[in-house]
């Protein structure tokens, strides 16, 4: 039998060779991930494991300071993890369950620090809660200090809760509402049947936002670097080690230890919590949602909603108020200069050079992103839960990660040394001073690593919806591989297309961490520049950014709708004449 | 439509074997399957869910690969072509339109991926929504038709490219009865008259003597026989085929003697000849397949005496379950005359007409 099998695989390898679009296409999918994901992540642990390396880890775990930086690290992870899952559990509960007012505000405001740019959110917070405090001070009165675990704790659950709150909603609204029926129908109470039914089937969820909320947290860099203060984190400290004292190898030796809980969470939310969450959804609700309407219940809880919800507009009122005036808080004399550095003066530069950086990246993205979810969720070989797998990579290392992989990569050119021909570079010098592009080349293709991810899943999540027979009719009709894809799947696919390039946009735009080692003085990028201006204490400059870059993100989202088409053209419509 | 090329299909010990993840409990889906299909002609493979009906059509269409044996299509080995490249075309239970389409343009699809000229494309379009009677429907979406539509519209998809096989796939289990029986006879009249080789999955038996010519029935992935529908239903080789295509009891019977093809047996008392399945020694006890319509009540004392448990009038037929000793036997009165009905709780006589009683090999349980 195990003969059989190989030739089996033979066979199969045989079959997707006889098609040659297909075959080129998984070539170069997989070489482009072997290279872009695989070899930084290798190199950065190599590095690590190097003599020099292994002398650092042990240094590092038995000094007291490294101790700390890693107990800060983990500490930080796990309240922002706890409090954002609670706050998004609410907000969710509340919007699928609960009857308040303002639902479709209160949802679109929720969603509002997804697009943010780093450093936004944590430069409006001094703004309001540091020594000089809009709210703690010139309404409290209190100097409060801002820097460190509480800050963060504040800034990063307000940064990342909407992800655990789009999360929840999805398996909330999911959850069948026959089942809340027949337990209320056994005389079960409301808050019975949400103790015993609704939480228990959500653990899953829960669970999942949780571990994704403190991957988020641990990995972030833009925060730590303007509010940590004396507060190190593992992501501060390996910024210092490259940036300050310019060792790689202690930043990878850092990176490992980041990397192990990182890989950790990912493993288990792909293989144990994605699973277990399939069975509890029934995915055709039927019957209709009880709503829960009872005064001593719905009105704390809009309170509580509306707490987080004004919070969030305060935050976002200061970014742009800060953007148009002088100083905000000290000279509140409205102003245009601000835009006027960024878009006609220094920071133009940085504008366009991340605009069209991101919107190289942005189709490259997107259809490496539908072609691999059709490689992985069509085509039988054996390897495509692998190459999935290494995909996902891209997004499940924190950015600095693969920032640091990027520069022990392709700081110097590839070459392979051929008979006859000699030595040949494969590719060329991508980072750091001399690189082609002036770095340009790296800053796209970490732009890509990081967005593929998001698109894949989309991409996977549309075609599950596909009958599959549908694709097989149009091959049995004699079309090829390629020609199904392009007139088949992806016309009906279109819809996740779009979210992958929206998300790859808004994503390689406000991108930190990730490209923050790679930038050189020929290619400015608007993040690190912003990081620059808060620095400096220029923050009206880096408001400006802010919501330049906030615009340009929503413009690129109408444009891409637009272009792309936001229907499949097979939905139910309603045609004159039709019965 | 121009009569399509040839299409002899011919399967030589093909099987196919599903290896599960972590390797352990391969599942024989299609187990040596050997067949040939005759230019034309309509063929179904018919069998209980999970027999390898639609594996041994996937393989065909090229959809699976066989893990052995070869697929022929007019002489050429086609075991490892891609689907796309084998001249088939495969009508899909769900279906399978092209819900961004028009029936129009998912009808198109094949002509056009063969570059088929524009005005051909029109032309031929033209002609099969009206050999399907779906005139005038070319500009509406597929979800603006009624199911009945849309199988009309996925056959016409397949028919258009006048493939030289055509494979069905259990496609009129969505429908509902009355559709179903309705586009039977089209999908019979449609294949008689543009003659294309056609292979039917269907575990319907009454679809499957309906429609073909042949019928092959198919139990655990194997071959238990193939032939018309009147030779599986007279002639069953096994207790499965008797079992699957209609109703039928099961007697013992002692073989007296045997030639090929007949032999003479004790049957309930009496000695009869009739066909057989397989040579037999003297002495040996079969099984005697008897259809229920075989079988007759009548008021004989002299006869072996069975007990009416239940009576079902129908009309044009009368049922009855009586018991024989330990076994419970269907009878069939296809001309129930008046006075002649058994109540349930009588006692009546059990006779045969021995031209309808095959016997087969296998031991009476
Ligand atoms: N892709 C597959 N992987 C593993 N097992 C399969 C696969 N397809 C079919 N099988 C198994 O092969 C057997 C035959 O299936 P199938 O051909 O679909 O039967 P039928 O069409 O007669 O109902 C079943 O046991 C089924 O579970
Ligand atoms: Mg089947």
């Amino acid at each position: 039998m195990r003969t059989l099998t190989r030739n089996h695989r033979i066979a199969e390898f045989r079959r997707i060779t006889q098609d040659p679009v297909l075959f080129v296409g998984l070539v170069i999918v997989v070489l482009f991930v072997i290279i872009t994901v695989i070899s930084p992540i290798y190199a950065m642990v190599e590095e690590s494991l190097t003599e020099k390396g292994r002398e650092l880890f042990e240094r590092y775990l038995t000094s007291p300071v490294y101790q700390r930086i890693f107990r800060n690290t983990m500490e930080m992870g796990l309240l922002v993890a706890a409090i954002g899952t609670a706050l998004g559990f609410v907000l969710a509960y509340v919007q699928v369950k609960v009857a308040v007012p303002f639902k479709r505000l209160i949802h679109f405001i929720a969603l509002v620090p997804i697009v943010s740019p780093p450093f936004a959110v944590a430069t409006a917070a001094l703004l309001l809660f540091g020594r000089n405090g809009m709210i703690t001070y010139d309404i409290f009165g209190v100097r409060y200090d801002i820097y460190g675990l509480d800050g963060l704790t504040l800034v990063l659950t307000l940064s990342y809760f909407p992800v655990a709150y789009l999360n929840l909603r999805g398996m909330i609204q999911a959850l069948d509402p026959a089942l809340d029926e027949a337990a209320t129908n056994l005389g079960a109470s409301k808050w019975r049947v949400f103790r015993t039914v609704t939480v228990p089937m959500l653990i899953p969820g829960i669970a999942g936002s949780f571990l994704l909320l403190f991957v988020e947290a641990i990995a972030d860099l833009g925060n730590p670097l303007v509010l940590g203060g004396n507060y190190e984190v593992l992501a501060t400290r390996i910024y210092v080690s490259i940036v300050g004292l310019y060792d790689t190898t202690a930043a990878a030796v850092l990176s490992v230890v980041l990397l192990v809980p990182s890989l950790l969470v990912f493993i288990v939310q792909r293989y144990w919590i994605s699973r277990t969450s399939v069975v509890s959804i029934t995915g055709k609700p039927s019957g209709t949602p009880q709503v829960i309407n009872h005064p001593l219940v719905v009105w704390p809880l809009f309170a509580a909603v509306m707490a987080i919800v004004l919070l969030i507009v305060i935050i976002y009122g200061v970014i742009f108020a800060g953007a148009f005036t002088k100083i905000l808080n000290v000279n509140n004399e409205l102003t245009l200069d601000h835009f006027d550095f960024v878009i006609n003066g220094y920071g133009s530069e940085a504008m366009k050079d991340t605009t069209q950086l991101s919107a190289i990246a942005t189709p490259i993205a997107g259809v490496l992103g539908m072609l691999i979810a059709f490689l992985v969720a069509r085509k039988k070989w054996t390897g495509r839960h692998a190459l999935d797998f290494a995909t996902m990579l891209g997004i499940a290392v924190p950015g600095t990660i693969l920032g640091i992989g990027y520069l022990l990569v392709f700081n110097g050119p590839q070459q392979i040394t051929l008979p006859v021909i000699g030595t040949v570079t494969v590719i060329p010098k991508l980072t750091g001073g001399r690189a082609v592009f002036g770095g340009a080349a790296a800053i796209v293709l970490v732009y890509i690593v990081r967005s593929v991810p998001a698109a894949l899943r989309a991409g996977v999540a549309a075609l599950s919806q596909i009958d599959p027979a549908i694709e097989e009719a149009s091959v049995s009709l004699g079309a090829d591989n390629f020609g199904t894809f392009r007139r088949i799947t992806l016309p009906l696919i279109r819809p996740a297309f779009l979210s992958g390039l929206i998300y790859a946009f808004a994503r390689s735009m406000t991108t930190i961490s990730a490209i923050i080692f790679l930038t050189t003085p020929r290619t400015k990028i608007m993040t690190h520049q912003i990081l620059n201006e808060v620095e400096n204490g220029r923050y009206g400059n880096a408001f400006a950014y802010c919501v330049i870059l906030i615009v340009i993100v929503l413009a690129a989202i109408g444009i891409l709708a637009v272009a792309v088409g936001t229907t499949t053209g097979a939905e139910k419509t309603t045609i004159e004449g039709a019965a | 439509m121009a009569e399509t090329q040839a299409g002899t299909l011919v399967l030589e010990e093909v099987s196919k074997v599903f290896s599960q993840r972590g390797g352990q409990g391969d599942v024989r889906a299609v187990d040596r399957v050997s067949l040939t299909i005759e230019p034309g002609e309509f063929v179904t493979l018919l069998g209980p869910s999970g027999c390898g009906k639609t594996t041994t059509l996937r393989l065909i269409s090229g959809f699976e690969m066989p893990t052995s044996g070869r697929i022929l299509l007019d002489g050429k080995d086609i075991s490892h072509r891609p689907p796309n490249k084998r001249d088939m075309a495969m009508v899909f239970q769900s279906y399978a339109l092209f819900p961004h389409m028009t029936v129009f343009n998912n009808i198109a699809y094949g002509l056009r991926v063969q570059h088929t000229p524009r005005h051909d494309v029109q032309q031929r379009v033209e002609r099969v929504l009206e050999l399907m009677g779906l005139s005038g429907m070319g500009n509406r979406r597929p979800h603006e038709l009624s199911g009945g539509q849309q199988q009309r519209v996925a056959l016409a998809r397949s028919l258009v490219v006048e493939p030289r096989v055509l494979l069905f796939d259990e496609p009129l289990s969505n429908l509902d009865a009355k559709l179903r029986v309705q586009m039977r006879s089209e999908i019979r009249n449609l294949q008689r008259r543009l003659h294309i080789t056609s292979v039917y999955v269907t575990h319907d038996q009454v679809e499957a003597m309906a429609l073909s010519d042949r019928i092959v029935v198919m139990n655990n992935g194997q071959i238990e026989q193939i032939g018309t529908p009147e030779e599986i239903y007279r002639w069953p080789v096994s207790r499965f085929v008797a079992d699957f295509i209609g109703r039928a009891n099961f007697l013992s019977a002692t073989v007296q003697t045997s030639r090929e093809k007949e032999a003479t047996v004790t049957l309930l008392g009496r000695t009869v000849t009739v066909s057989a399945s397989a040579l037999l020694p003297p002495g040996t006890i079969g099984t005697a397949v008897l259809r229920p319509e075989a079988l007759l009540l009548e008021d004989d004392p002299t006869l072996e005496q069975v007990v009416v448990e239940q009576t079902m009038y129908l009309g044009s037929t009368v049922e009855y379950i009586v018991r024989l000793g330990e076994q419970r036997l269907i009878v069939v009165d296809a001309d129930p005359r008046p006075g002649r009905v058994f109540r349930e709780g009588a006692t009546a006589g059990l006779s045969f007409e021995p031209e309808t009683v095959h016997l087969l090999a296998e031991p009476a349980i």
